[in-house]
């Protein structure tokens, strides 16, 4: 990897600093707080398919192994229990072993909040009021003003495409999507053994892969590219069990109260009831850190306090993750992240 | 050559259901759940439509061996681009749907690459820049000072191209012909 100085990305970057700004706005109108928080931690929540960035403290003859930070939520759900309300996270988090490309890199920058007293369905219609007062901003004159034009000039450039309207979602199952656009059934989706099978039919290769991989790739491959292009973002909720993360399983216990939204076939980002048993909790985690013994991931330390904390009591709510530099690229109508940067590390 | 779906690169030539495709865009992407993928965007050479596809990023690909030879491009018909290998003087021909919107850059006489596999052609590797002299071009209004401010114009072949406000008729600039945009005057 180098250093790479890019100057002629400033006006995009003016236009990523406008969008950092709507959101910031849009978060304090609203009542959430913003939390600054540490990237280094000396333990991580366990997830099977995330590798992780370590390193070492070190003094005198003391050494701390640390890890950076994949995700600001083992700090978020301390302060939730702790009984902070409504919060929010915009800052870097760091995800090894996923190369740079047009829309991921290592060192990004996560949007992470929570609200209390809702569910994942509720909070969607939070995300479609931050998503359209943060196009009213940069719509308006002062706006336009301040990047000097730049963001007209993209609009411009996209006129000819559809354009995208933030009043409502375009909503579908996870188990209708996968219906109407991959061809799988219902009864597919929710049996293993009938989904790898169907996997197989549509020329999938099945050796070694697991229920998650497969859906992940069909999901992927036949599915993402179609969303978010009727001029709406769209809604995907309602995932299999076996894709659940931290949320919460739904009454029957065939899903988990999880969406993920996309745009321009794109995810932006995601939400979820959270899980607060920590019983459940505690066997999501041994499960995820077997799996990520199996996989040769790195052994880091398991937060055993965020159990605890869980254990004392996280109050019912929904978090939601959003890919900031992802969320610019929409409003910027750029095609890669690496056209928002000054200094990019490629 | 066998290489991981997660090396694919754009360019690259490859069997997906069995028939010969380019890669014309290859991206990591991680689920969060289930192993990384390689979210790749394929051209089939014989439809030219394109298809998305998810490898995993482990998954063994095929990279097929291709050769490239040095071709003149002779001229087009309705469909089809005609060149000829100048040692040879065996002709071969690709659909213009196959080689895209590039092909309106091309000058007749020109030299270039045509990719072949198994003595077939497949398409042509893109220069990175062409040569274009202007045929029609407005002269820039007065008072229109704005910075960066373009204006279209005609070049040879006759493609349309958004050009600085002080460019001439006459002039002969270049192209980056895989995104149509001017790279300066030469």
């Amino acid at each position: 990897m180098k250093i790479q100085t890019k100057v002629k990305n400033l006006n995009n970057y003016k236009i990523y600093l406008q969008v950092e700004k709507a959101v910031n706005e849009f978060m304090e109108t609203n009542n959430y707080l913003k939390v600054d928080l540490p990237v280094l931690s000396p333990a991580l929540i366990p997830e099977s398919y995330l590798e992780v960035f370590e390193t070492e403290f070190k003094y005198f003859n003391n050494k701390q192994k640390l890890y950076l930070t994949p995700s600001p939520e083992l700090f978020l759900k301390r302060l939730l229990v702790a009984g902070i309300g409504n919060c929010y996270y915009l800052g870097r988090s760091f995800r090894n072993s996923e190369p740079n490309s047009d829309w991921h890199s290592p060192e990004f920058m996560m949007l992470e909040f929570y609200k209390v007293g809702v569910n994942y369905l509720q909070i969607a219609d939070e995300i479609l009021k931050m998503l359209k007062y943060v196009d009213n901003k940069l719509k308006s004159p002062a706006s336009a003003k301040a990047s000097h034009s730049a963001f007209q000039a993209t609009r411009d450039k996209s006129e000819g495409k559809q354009k995208l309207k933030f009043n409502k979602w375009e909503k579908f199952s996870v188990a209708q999507a996968f219906s109407k656009f991959a061809g799988v059934k219902k009864e597919e989706l929710f049996d293993e053994k009938l989904f790898i099978k169907k996997a197989k039919e549509k020329g999938y290769k099945i050796n070694n892969a697991s229920y998650e991989d497969l859906f992940s790739q069909i999901l992927a491959s036949e599915i993402e590219p179609k969303l978010g292009r009727n001029g709406y973002p769209t809604l995907l909720y309602d995932y299999p069990r076996q894709l659940a993360s931290l949320a919460k399983l739904s009454k029957d216990e065939k899903t988990a109260e999880r969406c993920e939204f996309y745009i321009n076939g794109l995810e932006v980002g995601g939400f979820c009831t959270e899980l607060n048993n920590y019983k459940e909790q505690m066997r999501r985690f041994s499960q995820e850190s077997g799996k990520r013994k199996k996989n040769k991931l790195i052994n880091h330390t398991i937060d055993k306090g965020f159990i605890k904390a869980l254990k004392y009591g996280l109050p019912f709510c929904t978090g939601a993750g959003i890919g900031f530099e992802r969320l610019v690229m929409i409003f910027a109508n750029m095609t890669s992240i690496d056209q928002l940067k000054l200094i990019n590390i490629y | 050559m066998r290489v991981n779906a997660g090396n694919l690169k754009k360019g690259e030539f490859i069997f997906f259901q069995g028939e010969i495709c380019q890669v014309q865009k290859a991206d990591f992407y991680s689920p969060g759940k289930g192993s990384a993928l390689m979210k790749a965007r394929l051209k089939n050479l014989i439809s030219a439509k394109n298809v998305e596809y998810a490898y995993k990023s482990n998954e063994q690909v095929e990279v097929l061996d291709v050769t490239s030879v040095d071709m003149q491009y002779i001229y087009k018909d309705k469909e089809n681009l005609h060149f000829m290998d100048e040692r040879t003087f065996n002709q071969s021909s690709l659909p213009i749907s196959v080689v895209g919107g590039i092909s309106r850059f091309f000058k007749e006489g020109e030299k270039m690459f045509v990719y072949m596999y198994n003595d077939k052609p497949l398409t042509i590797r893109p220069p990175m820049s062409v040569r274009l002299k202007i045929i029609e071009a407005e002269d820039a209004a007065k008072g229109d000072t704005v910075s960066g401010a373009k204006k279209p114009v005609k070049v040879e072949t006759g493609a349309t191209v958004m050009v600085p406000i002080f460019v001439k008729v006459g002039e002969t600039i270049s192209i980056n012909p895989e995104t149509g945009e001017y790279t300066g005057r030469v």
